[in-house]
């Protein structure tokens, strides 16, 4: 900025120079006759406003100057802003191809050797005297491999579920819907399937304020209600219990808005003491999405 | 409604390790594979070839790795009235259970759709191979756990032994089964089933097969 200050006071001087050195010369010369000392008084009086645009144009471009400095232009900003956000939805792509590569490597490698091995374990014990330790032995591995097949299940399930890939996002509602403990009715409707982005995102705030209804609601019945609103994914669960849900409160909620916020979507809140609570969650699915 | 002699039967399932341990289940309880196969076009194909009595089919399988094993069995389903098959599916979903039920309904075939893991329960499992080749209906108890759950209302004027009674009759058992299993006499179950068909507004039936029927398609509204 100081430099600037120099190229001020310079552009200040240049411009008054100009039309005082005009009139100093034109009083000096006043031995040379009365025309040409007034026509340079002229001259230098006229050139008086045209000295002050030097000054004008200068303070212009050192403003814009500034501006570029202290603040990036808004081009600049949307540019980058669209990168960013570009940027966030190959993340959230990434992250759902993740999802769905580890999914598929649980599937295909572990729970299909557990099934086998159960399956092994369960012709080994036809071969065994009941009641001999041998077969105590083997029913004991039996249960074991059993329990861990089911504990993978729970856990794919939370990775990616097979139901949405393949059905989308009402068929894996429903399901969320029959395994919550609440009872709980679905009425999601779609035009479409939505980015696989989108679908998970979604699915999974369904989830989470499922399991929140489940957990502190108290309610004896929740639904589900989901619609494509001029492009936007509107989804709504509700209750019947009794309400005061806060997002400070690590009910989750932080974590479902979170969830919903890296598809630029919001959570909306309303959950009264005494209830019923609203959970409003809504996702733009635009162009500027990530696609799946 | 069991079928007691060996049954020709159509594997699909393409992880090799668990087809194999699968084939040997089935041959070990003396029934014929024959054919094992690993894709749904594949599957089409060997019952094509090979008319069995039943088709046991993973959910999942190649070229896809999405649900290829459930559509082929809803195709054949369609396409064969008097095929019996049953769906292994490595989750619980009402979503395929549906879908699989309704590609055939009023049909005499048999259909079933387990959790896969109740193929290690290796004796259970040739029992289902042999409900759904005569005819029978059987559906994985936790899907039937999830439909119970879904219509709590009218459900909830059942006494818990009916909602015990219930639970089986969806998951396709006669009554005879339901008997056994609940240590009771027949007569009891018949009472327990015509209560229960009363206070659900159901059509008392006589048929296994249909009532498993109307009972599932109750639960799943």
């Amino acid at each position: 900025m100081v430099v600037l200050w120099v190229i001020d006071l310079a552009v200040v001087a240049l411009s008054l120079f100009l039309s005082a050195g005009l009139t100093v010369m034109a009083l000096r010369s006043a031995d040379s006759g009365g025309g040409v000392q007034a026509a340079m008084l002229i001259a230098a009086v006229a050139l008086l406003p045209v000295a002050a645009y030097p000054i004008t144009a200068w303070a212009g471009a050192r403003s814009a100057l500034a501006k570029a400095i202290l603040a990036p232009p808004e081009l600049e900003l949307d540019r980058r802003l669209v990168e960013v956000t570009r940027s966030r939805a190959r993340l959230v792509d990434a992250f759902e191809l993740d999802r769905r590569r580890i999914e598929r490597d649980l599937h295909d490698g572990a729970q299909q050797r557990l099934v086998a091995l159960t399956v092994a374990l369960g012709l080994a014990r036809l071969d065994l005297a009941p009641g001999s330790a041998a077969a105590a032995q083997v029913d004991t591995a039996h249960e074991q491999a059993r329990q861990a097949l089911a504990e993978l299940r729970e856990l794919i399930r939370g990775v990616h579920p097979q139901v949405l890939a393949d059905r989308g996002l009402p068929a894996a509602v429903a399901d969320a819907a029959d395994r919550s403990p609440v009872k709980v009715g679905t009425d999601v409707v779609l035009p479409r399937r939505l980015p696989a982005g989108i679908e998970a995102a979604a699915y999974f705030a369904v989830c989470e304020a499922l399991a929140n209804v489940a957990k502190h609601s108290r309610a004896s019945r929740a639904s589900v209600r989901g619609r494509l609103v001029d492009d936007v994914l509107v989804l709504e669960v509700t209750d019947d219990g009794v309400g005061g849900a806060d997002p400070a409160g690590g009910t989750g909620l932080a974590g479902l808005a979170d969830r919903v916020a890296v598809v630029d979507g919001r959570l909306l809140l309303s959950s009264p003491a005494g209830g019923p609570t609203l959970v409003r969650v809504e996702i733009p699915c635009g162009l500027t999405v990530p696609s799946g | 409604m069991r079928a007691d002699g060996p049954l020709r039967i159509v594997l699909a399932e393409d992880a090799v390790l668990l087809r194999e341990g699968m084939s040997e289940l089935l041959r070990r309880f003396g029934h014929a594979v024959v054919a094992a196969v690993g894709d749904a076009p594949a599957l089409a194909a060997a019952v094509e070839a090979h008319e069995p009595d039943v088709v046991v089919t993973d959910v999942r399988m190649p070229p896809g790795f999405s649900d290829e094993g459930l559509r082929a069995a809803v195709a054949l389903r369609a396409a064969r009235p008097s095929l019996a098959v049953l769906v292994l599916s490595q989750y619980v979903e009402q979503t395929y259970a549906v879908e699989l039920l309704d590609a055939g309904p009023g049909r005499g075939a048999g259909v079933g759709y387990l959790l896969k893991d109740r193929v290690g329960d290796v004796e259970e499992f040739d029992d289902a191979v042999r409900r759904v080749a005569a005819g029978g209906t059987v559906i994985d108890p936790e899907v039937v756990r999830q439909l119970l759950r879904r219509r709590r209302d009218p459900l909830e004027r059942l006494t818990p032994r009916e909602r015990e009674v219930l639970a089986l009759m969806a998951e396709g058992w006669s009554n005879g089964a339901i008997a056994r299993t609940l240590v009771v006499t027949e007569a009891a179950v018949a009472k327990h089933i015509g209560a229960i068909l009363a206070k659900l507004d159901l059509p008392p039936d006589t048929d296994d097969h249909r009532r498993v029927r109307a009972v599932l398609a109750y639960l799943r509204v």
